[in-house]
């Protein structure tokens, strides 16, 4: 068990961007650190750059207090557990577990040892004799894991491993990784893609665009308090709304126009975001988590915190309802392609779309037109031209 | 298996396709059935006609069978009664009559028949004879009959009836013929053709081109695949365009370089200049690249050296192509022929190999049809053995089998 350092660590690729630019990220020992980003964001190079697949460019670091520049991957006491398993095919489950031992020229009883008390852990004694090919998607993954823990290493890292898997095995797989790491206490680096896992399993997150980092935290309070509009944007599922509003500084008072609508903003909103009182005249981006918004007359508020929105779609999830609508103004010019997809610059002529998730009692059908209240006390402002929150 | 087309027209068409394919597996069979049959014959049964697919040999029944003393003796069959008939003596005295009415020969004791004082004209080779008539007996009747000569035949006896006797010309039954496959025939080239020693050296020469085709195109494909070197690209290239240059222009300087390492009238001859194969090479790249790199980088991480990754992880997933390089390594030095006879002195039945063994075979002592074709069955076994054996690694699946 050890922590990891990356100090001031850049991977610069032949002819090609910096992957990983200037990263400075210390992983504690016993840490479970999730990396997230959208694919080409630099989170599997950092891996990589931890395992010593990819040289570090730059920058130092450090695994425990070695510094591993220079350390070859076989050296290192990591392990690690790839996306598509890399089973070794042609060796049964036990070979494929022990490999790392018996390179290691363990004793042949010990090799058989930590190989059956990996296997039981993981629930794989029944499996030991077959081959990679014999088993499902799950027990593969568990085979790659046993790998990782059969060698007691000072650090796993994690490569997305889970999305090789159905929905139903990823959610059970998860629950499976978190208590597995939290058993064994060792410093763990995952990676994924996947926002819901970056919440549910690490202890801090660590999102990254473009080769560079934007915000590590702790998931709830990447929820609450993103660094910036991409954090904002990147996390929560569906994603925050972002709408360009006008500000009205009216004495103590804020006002927003959203699209024509007025919408007053309380003072606990002003509070966090005070730079909201500079802009007078000017515009914010306003972003609103859909849960943050509520049928009116579900929740009691004032009515300049109320909206109309022609209903697009309405998707009934049971329990909630989410309402898809458009408001007239334009989106954000700030660049969240990467993020919110590609049909942003298709809808960017009609309007910002926005989705409301309401509760799952009203029914509510295409082309309603629905009066939603915004929880205003919670909502975020960011600047319209650098992303930075208004605080 | 996929739901088929059915009706009465789909049946047609689909029994016309078989039909055609059979018949072409059988044109194609064909030489090779032949070719196996007669490596089986004795020299007297390859030319007999009708031409026969199955070996066959005289029947003999042993002498003690019909009450006599002595070797196993012939049997026949005559075109006129039916069962077979032993051989029991030879040098027979008989007389040869032919009947007046019909003209049929018939063959009898030399003391047979009655000379009666009637004469009859004969034509015997374009002029007129007078001839005493004869009074015979043919199947219990009496009939007029000339005699044409008195000579000597065989006593044939029936192997089932002793009292049923025939006295008849040597060549006038046709002698019983039975499945007999002669497999003295591949043990007598093997021995007195020398093929053994040629096998030998052909196996020695195929083993060591095999192997070392196998070690040079790991090692090299390894290289081409995963290890990054200045130059790979261009070098690789080149290594491939050698297989653009045919062999006939390199023979004459691959022979002075052979003359001049003293090689040749040797093996080694055979076998060096074959053991890198740019084929191979490129095939065992193309594998290795198919392979995800992900596995590489696994062990890696487990602390493999390059070595080990290469010869315990990699090797081992590349089976189906090692098979295949391994298969046409062989065909190509077992059956390869022109390389052997410019190097390897004709003179030489102790550097001879297998090919150059069968042609001279052919070519000098080919009164010995069946030997040929015997050594020729020898030479195209293993070949059909290996490809038979190898043939399962073609259709495996790759190694994509632990990924998803």
């Amino acid at each position: 068990m050890a922590r990891v350092t990356f100090n001031s660590v850049s991977k610069v690729y032949k002819d090609g961007p910096k992957a990983v630019d200037d990263l400075n990220l210390e992983i504690g020992d016993g840490e479970f650190m999730v990396l997230v980003g959208p694919s080409g964001c630099g989170k599997s190079t950092a891996l990589r750059m931890i395992a010593g697949l990819e040289e570090v460019s730059e920058g130092t670091l450090t695994i425990g207090d070695r510094v591993v520049n220079d350390v070859p991957p076989g050296d290192r006491d990591i392990a690690m557990v790839f996306q598509n398993y890399a089973l070794y095919p042609h060796m049964t489950v036990r070979q494929n577990i022990g490999f790392a031992l018996e390179v290691a020229k363990l004793p042949k009883r010990e090799i058989a040892e930590r190989v059956e008390s990996a296997a039981a852990l993981l629930g794989l004694t029944d499996y030991l004799e077959r081959l990679p090919k014999a088993l499902s998607g799950g027990q593969r993954q568990r085979v790659a894991m046993g790998r990782a823990i059969v060698r007691s290493p000072q650090v796993f890292l994690m490569d997305e491993p889970l999305s090789n898997l159905d929905a139903k095995l990823r959610v059970q797989m998860r629950s499976e990784i978190i208590q597995l790491q939290a058993r064994l206490g060792t410093t763990m680096v995952y990676v994924t893609h996947d926002q819901v896992e970056a919440m549910t399993m690490g202890h801090r997150v660590a999102v990254m665009r473009r080769g560079v980092l934007q915000q590590v935290a702790p998931p709830q309070e990447l929820y609450t308090h993103p660094a910036n509009l991409f954090v904002a944007a990147f996390i929560g599922s569906p994603a925050m709304n972002l709408i360009t509003v006008g500000v009205t500084v009216d004495g103590d008072a804020v006002h927003l126009d959203l699209a024509g609508q007025r919408l007053g903003v309380p003072t606990a909103a002003l509070e966090r975001y005070p730079g909201l009182r500079a802009l007078h005249g000017g515009q914010a981006i306003l972003g609103v988590r859909p849960e943050h918004f509520a049928m009116h007359g579900d929740v009691d508020v004032p009515e300049d915190r109320v909206i109309s929105l022609t209903t697009l779609l309405a998707e009934s999830m049971g329990a909630e309802v989410h309402i898809h609508g458009i408001i007239d103004t334009p989106p954000p010019t700030i660049d969240v392609v990467d993020v919110v997809g590609d049909d942003v610059e298709q809808l960017a002529r009609q309007g910002t779309k926005v989705i409301a998730r309401v509760d799952g009692v009203h029914s509510v059908g295409m082309g309603d037109e629905v009066r939603l209240a915004i929880r205003m006390h919670l909502v975020h402002f960011f600047d319209t031209i650098t992303g930075a929150p208004l605080r | 298996m996929s739901v088929q087309r059915k009706g009465p027209w789909a049946t047609t068409v689909r029994v016309l396709t078989y039909a055609l394919l059979v018949g072409v597996a059988a044109i194609v069979i064909f030489p090779f059935i032949v070719a196996l049959s007669t490596s089986m014959k004795r020299p007297d049964d390859i030319f007999t006609y009708p031409p026969s697919l199955v070996p066959k040999q005289p029947v003999t029944v042993p002498a003690s069978s019909l009450g006599l003393e002595g070797e196993p003796l012939p049997v026949f069959g005559f075109p006129d009664r039916d069962g077979q008939y032993a051989l029991v003596k030879t040098d027979v005295p008989l007389a040869e009559f032919r009947v007046l009415a019909d003209d049929r020969p018939v063959t009898l004791a030399p003391d047979a028949g009655t000379k009666t004082d009637d004469v009859v004209q004969v034509d015997v080779d374009g002029t007129l004879e007078e001839k005493p008539v004869y009074l015979i007996e043919v199947d219990g009747e009496e009939v007029e009959a000339y005699r044409v000569r008195l000579t000597v035949g065989g006593l044939f006896q029936s192997v089932d009836d002793p009292d049923d006797t025939v006295l008849s010309l040597v060549n006038t039954p046709t002698p019983a013929r039975e499945f007999g496959p002669r497999l003295e025939n591949y043990s007598e080239v093997v021995t007195e053709k020398q093929l053994g020693r040629s096998l030998t050296n052909t196996l020695l020469v195929t083993m060591g081109v095999v192997g070392g085709q196998i070690l040079t195109s790991i090692l090299g494909g390894y290289a081409f695949a995963r290890i990054q070197f200045r130059g790979r690209a261009t070098l690789f290239l080149m290594y491939l365009g050698t297989v653009m240059i045919p062999f006939v222009v390199l023979i004459i300087p691959l022979f002075q370089l052979m003359l001049q390492l003293d090689w040749r009238d040797n093996l080694v001859a055979l076998i060096v200049p074959f053991v890198f194969s740019a084929y191979g090479t490129f095939l065992m790249r193309q594998f290795f690249i198919g392979i995800p790199k992900e596995i590489e980088e696994a062990a890696l991480i487990d602390g493999a050296s390059r070595s080990r990754i290469l010869w315990k992880v990699m090797v081992p997933l590349a089976r189906p192509a090692i098979a295949t390089l391994a298969t046409f390594g062989f065909l190509y030095a077992w059956n390869s022929f022109f390389w052997p006879l410019v190097i390897i002195n004709s003179g030489n039945p102790e550097s001879r190999v297998l090919s150059l063994a069968l042609s001279t075979l052919g070519g000098r002592s080919s009164t010995d049809t069946n030997l040929v074709f015997a050594g020729a069955i020898i030479a195209m076994a293993p070949p059909i053995l290996v490809f038979l054996f190898a043939q399962r690694y073609f259709v495996e699946n790759s190694a994509s089998s632990g990924m998803k």
